[in-house]
């Protein structure tokens, strides 16, 4: 099941956030070797200050099996900064129709071979068919992404080759990183739902993931230490006794926004 | 029917009211809005299609301070369909008294971002019932998305430090595809020329068009040959 968290609703999944973090850093890190920045176990960079928005495989418990980002070719995102040695110096694409995918990863140590529910290939199945799905509501018509070669033959093996590349394969750290179109087509979807077999709807409400017992447990414990001046407006906004006060709490807190947000490494 | 170009906009003010009400009519919808913010410029914008009555309301009570579809909603990126916001007070507060002047809560925010930390938001309205308007918002939500960006930059460019940092950066295949493009091939030519999908020319073709701020690619070899990226011939 696929819960896509992003701006509106990441209030409510923190906890999963971390937990998808961690999987990133798991992957990128250790397994894979990029040159990424692991603090407190967690896999963050910058892009993740921006609000992008995030598919997150759950399984049936509600452990986080995988995941992917997605931020608009219109404003910043990777291609246009970190990879853009993948561009040999021409600039990147920017339609309000192409979304940019980067950081999709499974978690291999927990789901098993074959191809059943809790099966690497049934769940990175799960993951393409939601990305495209979800973009094809918002009206994006394509996605570029920014993978290594494994995952380009994962993509050729699943029903879901790119149609093409832009620029050039280019080393990031110790493996090779390419960017692939991808078409967010019925007929590209209907291919993968085949070749993983799966028919059903793949996304999860906000409420049913919630009442998963993995959820339900990373939300009973307390929450973490936030930064002083996000907890500052969260505190101003519960204690606001009137409308006028509550508006006023909010109207800091989204004044504020851009500096709670961008904190941390943001001057990249 | 043909939106007005926004290029003469940065004299006229007035045009992206127009282009707002244009797009309304086009798109079978009650109204339009537009509100962005420019931090190089320090400025905030906003456009929109209400009346006057709704607009004077909605600032004496300083609805922009709480409304959840213009702050919430843009940090979205994906449009933000009202119904996601629909539980919080904020909305309720808002929308309350938005139906007294005769406007639904069926509607959505398509957020805009913009590469310099400039962000803004196209919100559209219509209304109808649930099953009427997710049918139009599936229809119309592509081309909206492009409108929304059009209008987002053209709103930043009206500023001259700004104009100048987003000058349209194209790169070597988009001109490449513009120039086959002003010879008149067809993007099925193009592609067997250059030898890549059709697929492909098209998705340099609408990235040129976004980066020339042009809805057509006529306009867009317009303009590309204006600012001498490619060639008339």
């Amino acid at each position: 099941m696929i819960l896509v968290i992003d701006a509106i609703n990441k209030e409510k999944f923190g906890g999963v956030l971390d937990e998808m973090f961690r999987l990133r850093a798991r992957v990128f890190g250790d397994r894979l070797g990029w040159q990424v920045n692991v603090a407190n176990g967690m896999e963050r960079d910058l892009f993740d200050d921006l609000d992008p928005a995030y598919a997150v495989g759950l399984d049936d418990q509600g452990e986080v099996v995988s995941c992917v980002r997605a931020l608009q070719t219109t404003g910043p995102h990777m291609l246009a900064d970190v990879f853009s040695d993948i561009l040999d110096g021409e600039p990147p694409l920017r339609s309000a129709t192409l979304w940019e995918s980067t950081r999709f990863c499974v978690d291999t140590k927990r789901l098993g071979r074959g191809r059943d529910r809790n099966s690497v290939s049934y769940a990175t199945c799960e993951l393409m068919i939601a990305s495209l799905e979800a973009a094809k509501q918002a009206g994006v018509t394509d996605i570029v992404t920014v993978i290594d070669p494994v995952m380009d033959r994962v993509l050729k093996r699943s029903g879901n080759a790119p149609y093409d590349y832009v620029g050039k394969q280019a080393d990031m750290g110790k493996v090779p990183a390419l960017a692939a179109l991808l078409d967010c087509t019925d007929e590209r979807i209907e291919r993968i739902r085949e070749f993983g077999g799966i028919e059903e709807d793949v996304f999860i409400s906000d409420e049913a993931a919630l009442a998963l017992p993995a959820i339900k447990a990373l939300s009973e414990q307390p929450n973490e230490p936030q930064d002083d001046l996000a907890k500052y407006c969260k505190e101003q906004i519960a204690m606001a006794s009137t409308d006028e006060e509550r508006a006023a709490a909010l109207a800091l807190q989204d004044a504020l926004g851009t500096i709670i947000r961008s904190r941390p490494n943001c001057d990249a | 029917m043909d939106l007005v170009d926004l290029h003469n906009a940065q004299e006229n003010d007035a045009l992206f009211t127009t282009f707002l009400h244009q797009v309304r009519e086009k798109y079978e919808l009650d109204h339009a809005a537009y509100a962005g913010m420019n931090p190089i410029s320090g400025t905030t914008h906003g456009h929109v299609t209400y009346s006057s009555d709704w607009t004077t309301h909605y600032f004496q009570n300083k609805f922009h301070e709480i409304d959840p579809t213009l702050a919430e909603a843009r940090r979205s990126i994906a449009p933000v369909d009202w119904g996601r916001l629909g539980e919080r007070d904020n909305f309720r507060a808002v929308f309350n008294d938005a139906r007294e002047f005769g406007i639904g809560d069926c509607g959505m925010t398509i957020p805009v971002r913009g590469p310099y930390g400039d962000i803004g938001g196209f919100s559209v309205t219509r209304d109808c019932g649930e099953r009427e308007w997710g049918l139009l918002k599936q229809k119309i939500i592509g081309e909206l998305q492009t409108l929304a960006v059009h209008m987002h930059d053209m709103v930043i460019r009206a500023d001259p430090l700004s104009r100048v940092l987003n000058a349209p950066s194209l790169s070597t295949r988009e001109v490449e595809i513009l120039q086959w493009t002003a010879a008149g091939k067809s993007q099925q030519d193009i592609g067997d020329i250059l030898s890549i999908s059709h697929r492909t020319v098209e998705v340099h073709l609408r990235s040129a068009r976004q980066k020339l701020s042009s809805l057509t690619t006529p306009q867009a070899i317009g303009r590309a040959i204006s600012l001498g990226l490619i060639y008339p011939r």
